[in-house]
């Protein structure tokens, strides 16, 4: 192909400058060392006073016919008029813009041009990059990066709504420049954030847009000078104002498009994202700045659609409103919260059955106006109703500080949310000092507080902290001390940050007692965190400051970081997974195998429950002599059996006792990665019969190589027996894990003994018998009690709130007079109830063992759960609510059979059916007699109530006291 | 050659004439294997439009390939092996590398050295290539890269090449994601085009391919169990030889699967074998740019087959021109050859569009997006 200068190049790259003459070299050096020849370069001066102008010309004399130099007769004041002069200028097919204090990327002429030429797109788009420019290790940000994972290419901008509302810049992209010129795209002048309005037009005038995942462009982003002035406050306010204006006018644009559902995108995202940087601010500012921006942002609120406040969270939705009403006693804890996403700041109400953020506005107005705030302000799903104070964290708002002769007196008010604190309890409080410091614990220091007590909606309390003798820092090392509260209300503890963004509140140093010398640590100032908590900074003079610096930056201070973060790095690896894996094989495994030494595992340590805690309690209740040693994971070893020595799994001890056990029982697998001695005995419980498909019946795992397969059965080959509670067993998970047949034990499941039994029970009486769980729970004898115990579902991404595939409160009222209903979400999954069906649904997710649940339940409503296996052996009515089956069964990894025609009990799909078949649990049971006999018999034939003893009988036996 | 060093700052002037001279350079220029067997195929593609063509290996193969008679000359470095990684392997690459510079100086302006494997890339970098455009190829998937040693090694040597091309778009973003921002992308041609389709009456499935863990003949058994049982009339001719195949054939025992698979052995007429059949299946654990689906497609089979790799997605579109099923999920693979067994008019409307389609990979298109991509590389 032929090329002619006169025709003009590919590509032309605008690059403007305004008092830059240091970097304008580096950026234009970026485009001519393109990989992409055929470029050139239009610098623009927008009328610069120092020697940009200058430079550029003696650029251009230096790259005659690739580089011209141009200037502004007088200084715009922004980036738009030098940009839309450049694209005049330019004589490329395609115009990319690039600021002087930027580069590009050396391919990205030559991509953006493939691109362009293969698609016909008129404008195509790549990833910029923010980089740190001043950030020690080269710190780079990527810009909306999910935009940009892979190609491809856009019809039309409302395929990818997400594209116009996020990434506004204009510089990452090239542009037909026959496509700018004959849609007449320019800039808008005499005003800040012309990008977004720019990038805005293109988009939708755009007929083809490519969007590559390609690097094209850096941001260099300078951090430091970050200081805010009361002349800096004004420009703020200005460039809000700005801000706001350039939104109006790219949603006009929109409009007049007809692209209203890119615009309800933007407001999704306005209110997600925009507002909240504004928001964050507020607190910090005095009153006049926080009405002067409030004037602003209501009257661009009243634009947004209503629905968009259905599409974000909770907090967003109640500032926004709370901003619009003007409602500061309201909206700045709900900043607060905003800026620390868990932090309950606001005492919150309940009313009629729900929870709501503040009482205020619930009554106000007329009817559309109370809907609109009761809607906005309900924040029932957050579920703070059900937390306990521990699990509380609770905005503490410091009211007064005054620091006098080395004591600092503080006050201060902790929100008292549902009167989670009651009138009478016992309060005890105390102000934590402790060295802000990444992974490295140095002293605390605790200072009484003296005065804590209800005052209306909170606790108001008083304390001084003598600060001059009981604050001993080292100096250097811990240069800020974070402040903290700690409550404790009838002995429960919580902890608090105090809020202490109030301009001017928190002023005054107070001496303090250094522990080396008063030149590294004399006095402390208070100041405020990004977050809005107070803290102290050890002040230093100055001169030690640049001595510090010399001597952190210099040999000493490179020879201790150096010897610090290897010391650092030898503590990971000493307790890193593979060093443990090596101790158990190479050293706890060469002591002797203990006799009677037991390890108990339930779910991965999650839990005290299932078949392990059967066979352990029959174990104690036959009075055998063992060594018992219980496995736990997570927060805690509460809810494990106090009798037993309990373990935290992967710790050393646990990693000992598994090495020396002379048994392993559990229920779903010790880490894969740990040899079984031979002269341990692995009983596998295992945790429940098949629907779903399992092991090497998975895709997953049929897809492994043969080593990684052969790895596995290694693994699978650790059992030494597998409990099996019918021949489907066998046909199934036997045959999934590809057990040899001797070490399948057909005893049924202990965990089952006790169901087992309560059914015979009720068969022989005609008696149902309630064990005390019923009376713990709170149910009254005249309810019957159904249990609602679903699958876990995978969902795509990142775990949220598990939805109730129907409407509980709907229950409750049709139900609430006859029934109870428990409700039991997998230990991944989280639900929250509402208020208004307290005492007629419960939240029984945190009981560790289903089994007693099973037992007291007078009907099962579940989906695919295998807990469906085991109610049966019960002989009461159950509910298959399979909303999702098609779904379940096809999507995932398949069943071993058709659920529809086996289930012993109705299928529904719906929720008005599901209410139509709860209707009358006696027809039901009466019903399905025959079909859960059948399906006892095919799934549950071995389990006959005696798998405990059978177990015992058969490895325990010797164990007997005599 | 003096225009050359002229255009340093400039847009270069591409020679009047397109025809160039093309170094293809691999691991060896006749080693068993599909790359062998692509840098030939495109060596007398590009030959008979004209171009001077030079086929260069860095050292003789262990198992060689029967390639006859070649109407370009080939060049191998080594007599024997390099030395082993370290300072000597160090200098002995800059040594034969001299070789390489050598060759590539005296092309005529406009000259393309096409490297087909990472390994090459080592001597072809230490070369002089200045003046020269460098393509540097990776021909199998991102993922199976990911898995091996190449992955580094192709983000080592392959960052200043001018154009790095991975199989299809999808692998070549994959790289991108990794900083490899020179990465593009060009498919594999079709190797032959049958004049004479299946006539898809055979009740017959065919799987070609080694018998070896990557190709999961094991998972398809797990499939042909399912299927087998509703179609008793129809049978499985698995193709192909290697170490596997006495476990292979051990498990179609213990499946009861005798009855109706038939082990072929290593076939030489793959067209013979695929037009012998009426539904080709592939169950493979990764694939790059899979040559047999494009053979069978050509030859108007529809594909059923593991969805392993982009390539094959982009091969078959699924729905359209075969049926793709989640990889590793045999329950799904089987349905998919239930419908297709199961229907002989979707066959038919199926195979014809398949034969069609893969046109898109005719060795004429292909040679022009190559040619194109020279040129492109030149602006």
């Amino acid at each position: 192909m032929n090329e002619d200068l006169s025709q003009g190049p590919d590509v032309s790259v605008v690059v403007i400058v305004y008092n830059d003459e240091a970097r304008l070299p580096t950026a234009v050096d970026s485009v001519l060392r393109q990989t992409l020849r055929s470029v050139e370069v239009v610098i623009v001066d927008d009328h610069s006073t120092d020697g940009s102008y200058e430079v550029a010309q003696d650029l251009a004399r230096r790259h005659p016919g690739r580089v011209s130099a141009h200037r502004l007769d007088e200084n715009s004041g922004g980036c738009g008029a030098p940009r839309n002069h450049g694209i005049r200028q330019a004589r490329g097919t395609y115009v990319l813009f690039l600021d002087s204090d930027d580069v590009l990327e050396r391919n990205a002429c030559r991509n953006m041009l493939e691109a362009a030429e293969t698609t016909g797109a008129d404008l195509v788009s790549g990833l910029c990059v923010r980089v740190h420019v001043d950030a020690r290790s080269g710190k780079e940000v990527k810009w909306y990066p999910w935009l940009y994972t892979r190609t491809r290419t856009l019809e039309s901008i409302s395929e990818l709504p997400d594209l116009l509302v996020f990434d506004t810049l204009s510089t990452n992209k090239c542009y037909r420049r026959a496509f700018l010129l004959e849609q007449g795209l320019e800039f808008p002048v005499g005003i800040h954030y012309e990008d977004l309005l720019f990038s805005a037009q293109a988009y939708v005038a755009a007929r083809r847009i490519t969007l590559i995942p390609n690097r094209v462009y850096d941001w260099n982003v300078v951090d430091k000078g970050t200081t805010r002035s009361i002349s800096n406050r004004r420009a703020e306010i200005a460039n809000f104002a700005h801000r706001m204006e350039i939104h109006r006018r790219v949603d006009r644009l929109l409009a007049d498009r007809g692209l209203a559902e890119l615009k309800f995108c933007k407001d999704v995202k306005f209110l997600k994202h925009d507002l909240v940087l504004h928001l964050r601010d507020l607190p910090f500012r005095d009153a006049s700045y926080r009405e002067e921006f409030a004037g602003i942002a209501r009257a661009y609120l009243e634009s947004l659609d209503r629905a968009a406040l259905d599409e974000v969270e909770p907090v967003h939705a109640i500032c926004a409103y709370l901003l619009r009403r003007s409602d500061w006693d309201n909206l700045l804890p709900a900043v607060d919260t905003l800026t620390n996403r868990d932090k309950i700041s606001s005492p919150l109400v309940e009313r009629d059955g729900r929870v709501y953020w503040c009482a205020r506005h619930l009554d106000d107005g007329d009817a559309a106006e109370r809907a609109l705030a009761r809607h906005v302000l309900d924040v029932t799903e957050l579920g703070h109703h059900t937390k306990s104070l521990e699990k509380m964290f609770l905005r503490n708002v410091l009211t007064g500080y005054e620091a006098s002769a080395g004591t600092v007196r503080l006050t201060g008010r902790i929100v008292n949310p549902l009167g989670v604190v009651p009138p009478g309890a016992r309060l005890t409080g105390e102000l934590e000092f402790a060295a802000r410091r990444k992974g490295v614990r140095l002293q605390t220091f605790r200072f009484p507080v003296r005065t804590l007590r209800h005052e209306g909606e909170s606790l108001a309390w008083e304390a001084s902290a003598d600060l001059a003798r009981g604050l001993r820092p080292l100096g250097v090392v811990d240069a800020v001390w974070d402040v903290r509260l700690r409550l404790g209300v009838d002995g429960v503890r919580t902890t608090t940050r105090l809020t202490a963004c109030e301009p001017g509140l928190a002023v005054g140093d107070a001496p303090v007692r250094p522990r080396l010398t008063r030149l590294v640590a004399g006095r402390v100032t208070p100041e405020v965190s990004a977050r809005g908590h107070l803290a102290f900074r050890v002040l230093t003079r100055e001169k030690v400051d640049e001595l510090v610096v010399r001597g952190v930056r210099g040999t000493p201070g490179r020879l201790v970081k150096s010897g610090y973060r290897k010391a650092r790095a030898a503590r990971k690896k000493l307790t890193s997974g593979p060093t443990k894996i090596r101790i158990y094989h190479e050293v706890f495994s060469r002591l002797p195998v203990k006799k009677r030494l037991v390890v108990f595992e339930s779910h991965l340590g999650r839990q005290y429950s299932d078949s392990p805690k059967a066979l352990y309690e029959e174990m104690r209740r036959q009075d055998l002599d063992f060594e018992a040693v219980w496995s736990y994971a997570g927060a805690g070893p509460a809810g494990f059996p106090a009798d037993a020595t309990l373990v935290r799994r992967w710790s050393l001890p646990y990693l000992k006792a598994l090495a020396r056990a002379e048994f392993w029982i559990d229920n779903q697998s010790y880490p894969l990665k740990l040899t079984k001695r031979p002269r341990t005995t692995y009983l596998q419980t295992w945790h429940g019969s098949a629907l779903k498909r399992m092991g090497f019946d998975e895709p997953e795992w049929k897809l492994r190589s043969r080593a990684a397969q052969e790895e596995q059965q290694r693994v699978l080959d650790r059992f030494d027996r597998f409990l099996i509670r019918s021949e489907h067993d066998v046909r199934t998970l036997a045959r999934a894990f590809r057990l040899k047949e001797r070490t399948l034990l057909r005893v049924g499941y202990p965990r089952n003994d006790e169901l087992v039994r309560a059914g015979r029970l009720e068969e022989e009486t005609g008696r149902r018998e309630r064990g005390p769980l019923a009376a713990e729970l709170g149910i009254p004898d005249d309810r019957a009690v159904l249990l609602y115990a679903p699958t876990f579902r995978h969902r795509g991404g990142k775990r949220r709130r598990f939805e109730l595939p129907f409407d509980v409160e709907r229950f409750a009222d049709e139900f609430g007079d006859r029934y109870v209903l428990l409700v039991r979400s997998h230990y991944l999954d989280h639900v929250v109830l509402p208020p208004s069906v307290r005492g007629r649904v419960l939240d029984v997710s945190a009981h560790h063992d289903v089994t007693p649940l099973l037992a007291l339940a007078d009907g099962l409503i579940t989906d695919y759960s295998s807990v469906m296996f085991d109610y049966a052996l019960l002989g009461r009515p159950m509910f298959f609510f399979a909303y999702d089956y098609e779904e379940y069964v096809h999507e995932g990894r398949g069943t071993y059979f058709d659920l529809l025609e086996r289930a012993p009990g109705p299928v529904v799909r719906t929720e008005e059916e599901l209410y139509v078949a709860l209707a009358s649990l006696d027809e039901q049971a009466v019903k399905y007699e025959e079909a859960r006999k059948g399906f006892v018999a095919e799934f549950g034939e071995y389990d006959k109530g005696t798998a405990a003893r059978s177990v015992v009988d058969e490895f325990f036996a010797h164990w007997r006291r005599a | 050659m003096t225009a050359v060093d002229g255009l340093v700052d400039g847009p270069v002037t591409a020679d009047a004439d397109p025809r160039r001279d093309v170094f293809l350079v691999s691991n060896s220029v006749d080693e068993l294997g599909g790359v062998t067997s692509w840098s030939h195929q495109m060596a007398r593609l590009l030959t008979a439009r004209g171009h001077r063509l030079h086929v260069v290996g860095i050292t003789p193969s262990a198992v060689p390939q029967e390639l006859g008679a070649v109407p370009y000359p080939m060049t191998t470095l080594y007599a024997g092996q390099p030395p082993r990684p370290g300072r000597a392997r160090e200098a002995s690459i800059r040594e034969e590398a001299l070789k390489l510079t050598a060759l590539f100086r005296a092309a005529r302006p406009g000259a393309v050295v096409i490297v087909t494997q990472v390994w090459a890339m080592e001597w072809v970098a230490r070369a002089d290539t200045r003046g020269l455009t460098v393509i540097g190829m990776s021909h199998e998937s991102y993922a199976y890269s990911r898995a091996s040693s190449r992955f580094h090694r192709v983000r080592r040597w392959y960052r200043d090449v001018d154009r790095m091309l991975a199989l299809t778009r999808e692998d070549a973003d994959l790289w991108i994601g990794q900083g490899l921002n020179n990465a593009s992308y060009l498919p594999n041609p079709l190797p032959f085009m049958p004049q004479v389709p299946s006539a898809r009456t055979e009740k017959a499935v065919v799987s070609i391919g080694r018998l070896h863990d990557q190709k999961g003949i094991d998972m398809l058994l797990d499939t042909w169990a399912e299927v087998a049982p509703r179609h008793p009339d129809w049978r499985l001719r698995i193709h192909g030889s290697g170490e596997d195949e006495e476990m292979l054939r051990k498990r179609c025992t213990a499946l009861g699967l005798d009855g109706s698979v038939d082990w072929m052995g290593r076939t030489d007429d793959v067209p013979g074998a695929l037009r012998a059949g009426s539904v080709f299946v592939q169950s493979s654990r990764g694939e790059g740019f899979p040559l047999a689906l494009m053979e069978a497609m050509a030859t108007g089979l529809p594909c059923a087959a593991f969805d392993c790799a982009p390539g094959v997605r982009e091969i078959v579109r699924d729905g359209e021109d075969g049926l793709l099923a989640a990889v590793g999920n045999t329950g799904e693979l089987a349905r998919r050859l239930d419908t297709l067994m199961s229907d002989k008019g979707l066959r038919d409307v199926m195979g014809e569009r398949a034969r069609v389609n893969v046109q898109r990979y005719a060795p004429a298109e292909i040679v022009r997006r190559w040619e194109g991509l020279f040129g492109f590389l030149e602006r």
